[in-house]
C-alpha cells in the first residue's frame, strides 16, 4: 500500500492511476486477453478439475471454503492449529494443511481434495480398504491425500519415505501400520501399471 | 409359529445371563472368522463420503458457542450480554439464569449420579462450559459474541491434588454439589475386601511397599463434541456424535414436559470416535438442551460445537495416587495386596484397584480402597477403559514382585493364576461345570507370544544390557484377563429385503469404527445361511430397535448373541414361510414354493433355499421373496393370473439380557487372558524411551471378525505406548488453568513412534459370548501403558513410579538431574 492512492486502481495487477484514459490505455496493453476481472475479495480456484470462481471473505482458511462454503466435507478437521493433518489437501501438487491457509490466498490456484482423489479411481482408496486402515475414519482423508501426493513426487518409496511423509498425520484409532502397508501396495500396483502402458494416475 | 421357532425362543431366554459355555453353537463357519476387507464403512470413510454430525450443514442453521469459565472455581455475581447481542451474526444468547433452564436435567449420565444443570452459574473447573450459549450465523461470529460478554465473577479457592483436596480443612472445590466435603465416594466401589491382608502380611515372606502415581489423560476424541436439533413442528430431528444413541433418545424423550419417542428423529451418523470421553460428560447432552431452547426460540436449527479445547476438559478415571503394599512368599507366591487409591473426580463408576488381582489370581488375601476426591478438574470417565485402574494395578504388582525376586515375571504370573483367591484347580472346575472345554488361556496366550517375541534371549537382569548404539535394552511382561463383555442388553431385528432377497439388520448404534457391523453380518450370515455379500447393517436408521452400545465396550457378546437369536428365527420363518401355502387369502391360495415339504426337509445355503433330500430344488431368497410391484409391495403384477403368490414379510427379531458386572458380585468367573510384552531401549543421556517391539497375544474365545481384532490389537497398542510414554494432561498450580489442552503440547503417539506389533489372537471358547467369543477392543489400550514401567526397569534398573514416563523422570530416576 502506497501512502498517495491513486484514484484508478487496475483490477487485474493494482497499480493506480490518475485518469480514466490512464486506466483503459494500461488494461488494453497489459491486460488484453484476459477474461474479466476477478472482484475484490474474489478468487479463482481449480477444484478437483472444476473451474470456480468465488467471493471468499478475508479471514476464510481453504478448508472453511471448501469443507463449509462448498459442502465438500471430506476433509476433516481434528485440530485447531495444524497439528493433524486431517485437513491436508494438495495445493499447486504439494501437500497443505488447509485449516493454515487462507482462502484469499489461493487465487489460481489448484487444489485437490480426497473426494477428486477418489472420483479418479486411486487404487490408494481400494488398498485402504482392503487393509483397514481406518478405524473411525475420520483422519482417513487426511491420510490418502498426503499417501496420494507422497505417490505423486515419490512413485516408490521406501517404509522409511512413508512414515516420514505421514509423519504429520495423526491417528487416535492407531491405524498407523496400515498405511505403511496400504501405501506401499499401492506404489508397487502403480509400477506394475505404469511398466504396463496403462498410464499412472 | 413353528416348533422349531418356539425352540429358537426358549434357547435365546435360556442364553440370557449367559452364565454358561455356548450350548447350542454352530458346527461350520463361512464367514465367522475370516479375514475381509472393510465392506461395510470403508469405501466412504476412504473416499471422504463419509458424513459426521460435524459436517451436518442445514438450511438456516445457527451454530452455537459456549462460554468458557476462566477460572477454575468461579461464580457469575453478573452478566452482562447486551454488546454481544449487537455484534451482527449473533441471533440468539441463552443465559444460565434464563427460566426456562431447569436447576437440574436428566442429561445422560451414569444414573448413579446426580442430574446436572445444561447451563451452570458456578464453575467448578477452568474451561467449564458455563453461563452462556451463543447462536450466531457463523462459528467465528459466535466465538466474537462470546469475548465481548462481561462478567463479574466471584473467585473461590480451588483444589487439583487429591491428596492434598481429601484433607477436611481444606475448602470445598463444588460446594453446590459436594457441601460434605471433597472426599465423595457415593456410587462407587468403595472397598473390596477378600481374605484378611493382616494374616496375608503376617504369612509373607517379604513386605514390599510403594507408591506410584498417574498423571492425567484424555481421550482426544477426532471430531469434536457437537449435535443438530432442529424442530419440525413439535418433533425433535437430531443429530448427536454420542456413543449410546438409547440414552440420547431416552433423555430426550423426558425434556420439556415429555417428548413421545415417535416425535423423536434421531440421526446416529459416523462418529469420529470418542473412547467413552463425551458418551459419559454431562453436558454433551447439556449443549444439546440448549440447543433445543434456542432453535425453538429461533425457529431455526442450531448446531453446537465445542472447541478442541473445550474436549480436553475431562479424562480417565486412573488419574490417581496409589498407594501399594505386597506380602510375598521366596517362591512367587503371592500372600496379601492391600491398595488404596486417591482418584480425582470419578463420575463413573471406579473399580476396586485389586479387581483384577481378585479376578485373575489365586491371592488368599486383598483388600482395595478407591477414594474419590473432589478437584476442581474436569469430570473422569470411562475412557478406553474405566478397567485402567485395577489392571495398573495389577502390573506394577506383579512385575515389583518378580523384579524384587529376580524371577521371571512370566513365571510369577503363571504361579498366581486363578480366580479369586483360588488356584488353577479350582478354576478349572468352574469351567467344566459351566460346560467350557478346560483350557489353560494364560498359558496358551504366553507360549505364543513367548515364542513370536523371543521372550527367552530377550530377558535378562534389569539394566545389564547396553546395545551398540549406547542405549539400555530391556522387555516387560503383563497380563490380565479378556473382560470385554459387560452387562447390558441388546434388541435387534433382521429383515429380508423384497427385490434383493438380501438381509438388512436393523438397530441404531454408533459407528465408531471397530467394523461391528461387519461382525454381526458374519453372525447374521452364517446363521441365516446366506453370502455375506447378501447381508447389510444400516446402523444409521432408526428402527425403533437399540442393540447395546457403546459398541467396543463389550457389547460384542451382547449384540453378537441378539443377532444370532433373531437369525435363528428369522430362518426358521422363511423355512415355514417356505414350505406353506402362498397367498392364503378369501380366495383361496396357492401351492408352497417347495411343495410337499416340512421346514425341517429345507435349508439355506449361498442365499439360496432348498431340499435337502434334493438340492437341485432350490430357489433363491430374492426370487422366493418377491419382487415388489405395481400391486402393492408383496404382490407382483398378476393378482388374478394363475402364476400368483405373494410371501408375507419375513422379518424377527432378537433381544438379549446378559449379567455381569465389574465387581465380586458377578457370578461369572473369567476364564480367558491375555499377554502383552514390550521391548525397550532407553538413552541414558537424553532420557528417551523408544518402545521397538510389542507383542499381544489376547484370547478372545472365538474371533468373529479377524481384522477387526487385529485392529483393536495394534490400534489399542498405539494408544498404549502412547499414554504411558507421552500423554498428560498439565494444569498450572497458581492458576488452575489447563496449560496444554492442544494437539500440539499434548502430545499423542504419530506413526513415526510406532514400532512392529505383534497381533496374536487365541480362541479357547471360554467366552460367555456366543461361539464362546468374549470381545476385544478396550483392553489392549488399557493394559499397555503400565507394562511400560518394567520395561524400563529392565532396561536401566531403577523403577519410575509417575506415568506418563517422560524423558526427564528417567533422567531424574538415573541422578543425572
Amino acid at each position: 500500500m502506497t501512502k498517495e492512492s491513486k484514484k484508478y486502481v487496475c483490477p487485474y495487477c493494482g497499480e493506480g492511476f490518475d485518469t480514466a484514459e490512464g486506466l483503459k490505455e494500461h488494461v488494453f496493453k497489459m491486460h488484453k486477453g484476459c477474461g474479466l476481472p476477478v472482484p475484490e475479495g474474489g478468487i479463482r480456484l481449480t477444484i478437483n478439475k472444476s473451474e470456480y470462481e468465488l467471493k471468499v471473505e478475508p479471514n476464510w482458511t481453504l478448508y472453511y471454503l471448501i469443507h463449509d462454503v462448498l459442502g465438500l466435507t471430506g476433509s476433516k478437521q481434528f485440530c485447531d492449529r495444524g497439528a493433524c493433518g486431517s485437513c491436508t489437501m494438495i495445493v499447486d501438487g504439494k501437500p497443505v494443511l488447509s485449516c493454515m491457509m487462507l482462502a484469499i490466498e489461493c487465487d489460481r490456484k489448484t487444489v485437490e481434495t480426497v473426494e477428486g482423489i477418489a472420483a479418479e479411481g486411486h487404487p490408494l482408496i481400494g488398498a485402504y480398504v482392503k487393509h483397514h486402515a481406518m478405524q473411525c475414519g475420520y483422519c482417513t482423508p487426511g491420510f490418502v491425500v498426503t499417501s496420494k501426493a507422497l505417490l505423486d513426487r515419490n512413485p516408490d518409496p521406501t517404509e522409511e519415505e512413508i512414515i516420514e511423509a505421514l509423519a504429520g498425520n495423526i491417528c487416535r484409532c492407531g491405524t498407523y501400520p496400515q498405511h505403511v502397508i496400504a501405501v506401499k501396495e499401492t506404489a508397487a500396483k502403480l509400477q506394475v501399471e505404469k511398466a504396463a502402458g496403462k498410464g499412472e494416475k | 409359529m413353528s416348533k422349531q421357532s418356539e425352540i429358537e425362543k426358549v434357547r435365546m431366554v435360556e442364553m440370557f445371563d449367559n452364565l454358561r459355555a455356548d450350548k447350542y453353537p454352530l458346527k461350520e463357519f463361512n464367514y465367522v472368522g475370516q479375514n475381509g476387507p472393510r465392506r461395510v464403512d470403508g469405501l466412504a470413510k476412504a473416499s471422504g463420503q463419509a458424513d459426521y454430525t460435524m459436517d451436518i450443514q442445514l438450511p438456516g442453521m445457527l451454530h452455537m458457542r459456549f462460554l468458557d469459565s476462566p477460572y477454575p472455581h468461579a461464580k457469575i455475581l453478573k452478566m452482562d450480554t447486551s454488546k454481544a447481542e449487537k455484534l451482527p451474526g449473533v441471533r440468539y444468547i441463552l443465559r444460565y439464569d434464563d427460566p426456562e433452564l431447569p436447576e437440574s436435567e436428566n442429561l445422560g449420565h451414569v444414573p448413579v449420579f446426580e442430574n446436572d444443570k445444561p447451563l451452570d452459574g458456578v464453575a467448578h473447573f477452568e474451561g467449564q462450559p458455563m453461563g452462556a450459549a451463543v447462536a450466531a450465523d457463523t462459528e467465528a461470529i459466535a466465538e466474537e459474541a462470546l469475548s465481548l460478554i462481561k462478567i463479574e465473577w466471584e473467585e473461590r479457592p480451588f483444589n487439583l491434588d487429591p491428596v492434598a483436596a481429601s484433607d477436611p480443612n481444606v475448602p470445598l472445590s463444588f460446594p453446590e454439589r459436594y457441601s460434605d466435603g471433597n472426599f465423595w465416594n457415593r456410587g462407587v466401589l468403595d472397598e473390596l475386601i477378600h481374605g484378611d491382608v493382616k494374616k496375608g502380611f503376617a504369612g509373607a515372606d517379604k513386605v514390599i511397599e510403594f507408591k506410584f502415581t498417574r498423571t492425567g489423560h484424555t481421550w482426544i476424541g477426532p471430531e469434536r463434541p457437537c449435535g443438530v436439533w432442529r424442530w419440525n413442528g413439535d418433533c425433535a430431528e437430531v443429530w448427536l456424535k454420542h456413543q449410546r444413541p438409547y440414552v440420547g433418545k431416552a433423555r430426550i424423550s423426558s425434556w420439556f414436559g415429555g417428548i413421545p419417542m415417535s416425535k423423536i428423529e434421531m440421526h446416529m451418523l459416523y462418529q469420529g470416535a470418542s473412547f467413552g470421553g463425551w458418551t459419559h460428560v454431562d453436558w454433551n447432552l447439556g449443549g444439546l438442551y440448549c440447543a433445543a431452547v434456542v432453535s425453538r426460540r429461533t425457529k431455526r436449527p442450531v448446531k453446537y460445537v465445542f472447541t478442541r479445547r473445550e474436549d480436553f476438559f475431562g479424562g480417565s478415571l486412573d488419574e490417581a495416587v496409589y498407594f501399594v503394599k505386597v506380602g510375598f512368599k521366596n517362591d512367587g507366591t503371592i500372600t496379601a495386596v492391600n491398595a488404596t487409591a486417591y482418584h480425582v473426580n470419578c463420575t463413573s463408576p471406579v473399580f476396586s484397584p485389586v479387581l483384577h488381582l481378585h479376578e485373575n489370581t489365586r491371592i488368599p488375601h486383598l483388600r482395595g480402597q478407591q477414594k474419590s476426591i473432589w478437584v476442581n478438574k474436569g469430570p473422569m470417565v470411562a475412557l478406553r477403559c474405566e478397567q485402567l485402574v485395577p489392571v495398573l494395578v495389577q502390573t506394577m504388582v506383579m512385575d515389583r514382585v518378580a523384579a524384587e525376586l529376580g524371577m521371571d515375571p512370566i513365571e510369577l504370573a503363571l504361579k498366581n493364576d486363578g480366580g479369586e483367591g483360588h488356584d488353577m484347580d479350582w478354576l478349572n472346575e468352574q469351567k467344566k461345570e459351566r460346560g467350557f472345554e478346560v483350557r489353560d488361556s494364560l498359558k496358551e496366550c504366553i507360549e505364543k507370544g513367548k515364542a513370536e517375541f523371543k521372550w527367552d534371549e530377550s530377558w535378562h537382569k534389569p539394566g545389564t544390557r547396553k546395545l551398540p548404539n549406547g542405549r539400555m535394552h530391556g522387555v516387560g511382561f503383563t497380563w490380565t484377563h479378556e473382560w470385554s463383555d459387560s452387562s447390558g442388553t441388546g434388541e435387534i431385528a433382521i429383515r429380508i429385503e423384497r427385490s434383493t432377497g438380501t438381509a438388512t439388520l436393523l438397530g441404531i448404534r454408533c459407528d465408531n469404527g471397530v467394523d461391528a457391523e461387519n461382525s454381526y453380518c458374519r453372525i447374521g450370515a452364517d446363521e441365516l445361511g446366506m453370502r455375506l455379500e447378501d447381508v447389510h447393517y444400516n446402523p444409521r436408521f432408526d428402527p425403533g430397535f437399540h442393540p447395546n452400545s457403546p459398541d467396543s465396550a463389550g457389547s460384542m457378546s451382547v449384540n453378537g448373541w441378539a443377532t444370532r437369536h433373531a437369525a435363528r428365527i428369522l430362518k426358521q420363518k422363511i423355512l415355514e414361510s417356505a414350505s406353506s401355502p402362498t397367498a392364503p387369502t378369501q380366495r383361496g391360495s396357492y401351492q408352497p414354493a417347495f411343495r410337499n415339504t416340512k421346514p425341517e426337509d429345507l435349508d439355506i445355503k449361498d442365499s439360496v433355499i432348498f431340499v435337502k433330500s434334493d438340492p437341485s430344488r432350490q430357489m433363491s431368497l430374492a426370487e422366493f421373496v418377491r419382487p415388489m410391484a405395481t400391486q402393492g409391495p408383496l404382490a407382483n403384477t398378476e393378482i388374478q393370473g394363475a402364476r400368483q403368490a405373494w410371501s408375507e414379510p419375513l422379518f424377527a427379531y432378537g433381544y438379549h439380557v446378559q449379567l455381569g458386572d465389574y465387581n465380586p458380585n458377578d457370578p461369572r468367573e473369567r476364564f480367558c487372558r491375555q499377554a502383552h510384552f514390550m521391548e525397550v531401549e532407553v538413552d541414558t543421556e537424553t532420557g528417551e524411551i523408544f518402545i521397538t517391539r510389542v507383542v499381544n497375544a489376547n484370547d478372545v474365545g472365538k474371533v468373529i471378525n479377524r481384522m477387526s481384532c487385529e485392529g483393536q490389537q495394534y490400534g489399542g497398542s498405539v494408544m498404549g505406548m502412547s499414554r504411558g510414554k507421552l500423554e498428560e494432561v498439565i494444569h498450572d498450580p497458581v492458576t488452575g488453568v489447563m496449560l496444554n489442552g492442544n494437539l500440539i503440547d499434548y502430545k499423542v503417539a504419530t506413526i513415526k513412534d510406532v514400532c512392529p506389533i505383534g497381533t496374536i489372537l487365541v480362541e479357547t471358547g471360554m467366552g460367555y459370548g456366543p461361539y464362546g467369543l468374549t470381545g476385544i477392543g478396550e483392553d489392549i489400550a488399557t493394559v499397555v501403558p503400565g507394562l511400560l514401567a518394567p520395561a524400563v526397569y529392565n532396561a536401566i534398573g531403577v523403577w519410575i513410579d509417575e506415568f506418563p514416563i517422560t524423558p526427564d523422570k528417567v533422567l531424574k530416576a538415573l541422578g543425572k538431574i
